[in-house]
């Protein structure tokens, strides 16, 4: 949940103030053109970045003060993958265990999810960069956690790894910033459109349901 | 934890072979300027060695720091790190386990080439100063590089962060150096003047500050 969320850099307010609630076990799409804010929101969001005003609880935790706590309950994708070039696929999927306390079996099992298993010894530099993107939702879900904050997940994935999304996303609260209208409409129960930095309402239930309506926005 | 990110680190550095060639490299390519910039003889050699050798420590130093933490911020591995449970102290202290396992390996290089060079004697007491050097400076010097990754200038600002804080180490630890390849023992000084003492309780109180700093710098 997030009340008077704020986010600014400089004098500039990339984002809010913002009002957002989000169920368990509900899939949100944050659409938006590009500056809208998207990113920002899903940094909040996975506690990467603290907000400049406002409250976010996230999963009945407080985003600032209790982000230990909450880290070990979300997974993470953002614009870049964060992975180790020199080392292999699952050896990548193994030292990310260690930090989360897991061992190697959650790894191969991660690697199986995301469709890798047979790229297991490839080194990362070696994987083309929907694998990698693959193999940064391994990571993600490696340790099951309960929130899953994915910011254009979709990049570089091909048809078939799309439908891995909508496995990954099962059982699970998600929030998902995209450009592809499509895809939102397919994997996510509801969507939340920025424009600048503010909440333009809900494009599925208005005349914005065209996606030049959601990627129109700065 | 620690452990695990040191292992990643080596292990990355290994398969790719990117700092240990140039460091080795730049150690070897230093000591042969400072033989003809200084005209060394015999003579001249083993009396500038210790001023030699920190001098090379030094930059050595700050190439394999300044890279501990940019490369992890551009990727985005170092957020995906700290969303793990691991916590900010375990990923400091891994990142700088590893970079001052790289300058030992820098050192493993320099000491050897040194006597071979300039004529310096190594003896265990140089190797032991130098190793504890070593810590104090790998712990600082991942401080600043973590500081400095979050910049755009970081190249230029670790330099300016890292030397100054250096200094009573360089002080120090020359101090035991051009005692110990002048052949005098640094057993023979009293306790509190002891250099070896000294760098041991700096390498302690820097290791506690930056485990204490960690947090704050890498993840706020």
């Amino acid at each position: 949940m997030a009340d008077g969320l704020i986010q600014r850099f400089g004098a500039l307010v990339a984002l809010g103030p913002l009002d957002l609630e989000l169920s368990k076990g509900e899939r949100l799409a944050v659409l938006g053109g590009n500056g809208a804010g998207k990113t920002t929101l899903l940094r909040m969001l996975a506690t990467v970045a603290r907000p400049a005003a406002g409250r976010l609880e996230v999963l009945g935790l407080d985003a600032q003060r209790e982000r230990e706590l909450l880290r070990a309950r979300l997974g993470h994708v953002g614009h870049q993958v964060g992975l180790y070039p020199a080392l292999t696929a699952l050896e990548n999927l193994e030292f990310f265990a260690t930090l989360h306390g897991l061992g190697r079996a959650e790894s191969v099992a991660a690697l199986a999810l995301v469709g890798l298993s047979s790229l297991a010894r490839r080194r990362v530099e070696q994987l083309s960069r929907g694998q990698q993107q693959r193999l940064a939702l391994g990571r993600a879900v490696l340790h099951r956690p309960e929130l899953l904050v994915l910011d254009e997940p979709d990049a570089s994935l091909d048809c078939e790894s799309r439908e891995l999304l909508g496995q990954l996303f099962e059982g699970r609260t998600v929030v998902m910033a995209t450009h592809d209208a499509q895809l939102a409409r397919q994997v996510c129960d509801r969507a939340l459109l920025l424009r600048t930095g503010r909440d333009a309402g809900d494009p599925w239930s208005s005349h914005m349901l065209h996606p030049a309506g959601m990627l129109g926005g700065t | 934890m620690a452990l695990a990110v040191a292992r990643k680190d080596l292990r990355g550095e290994l398969r790719g072979r990117e700092l240990l060639p140039a460091l080795a490299q730049f150690v070897v390519l230093a000591l042969i300027i400072a033989n003809f910039a200084f005209d060394l003889d015999l003579v001249s050699g083993p009396r500038l060695s210790p001023g030699i050798l920190w001098l090379v420590l030094v930059f050595a130093g700050l190439v394999a720091f300044g890279r501990a933490f940019a490369t992890e911020k551009e990727s985005g591995s170092l957020e995906a790190m700290l969303l793990t449970p691991a916590g900010p102290a375990s990923i400091f202290a891994g990142k700088a386990l590893a970079s001052a396992a790289l300058l030992v390996a820098c050192e493993a290089v320099l000491l050897p080439s040194m006597a071979v060079f300039l004529g310096s004697p190594i003896s265990v007491a140089v190797v032991a100063t130098v190793l504890l050097a070593t810590g104090g400076m790998a712990t600082l010097g991942c401080l600043f590089a973590a500081l400095a990754a979050q910049t755009r200038a970081r190249e230029l600002l670790l330099p300016v962060l890292a030397l100054p804080i250096w200094v009573p180490f360089v002080v120090v630890g020359g101090r035991a150096v051009q005692a110990a390849m002048t052949g005098q023992s640094l057993a023979a000084l009293p306790l509190s003047g002891q250099p070896l003492v000294i760098l041991a309780d700096f390498d302690i109180l820097f290791l506690v500050v930056a485990s204490l700093a960690a947090r704050f710098v890498l993840d706020d």
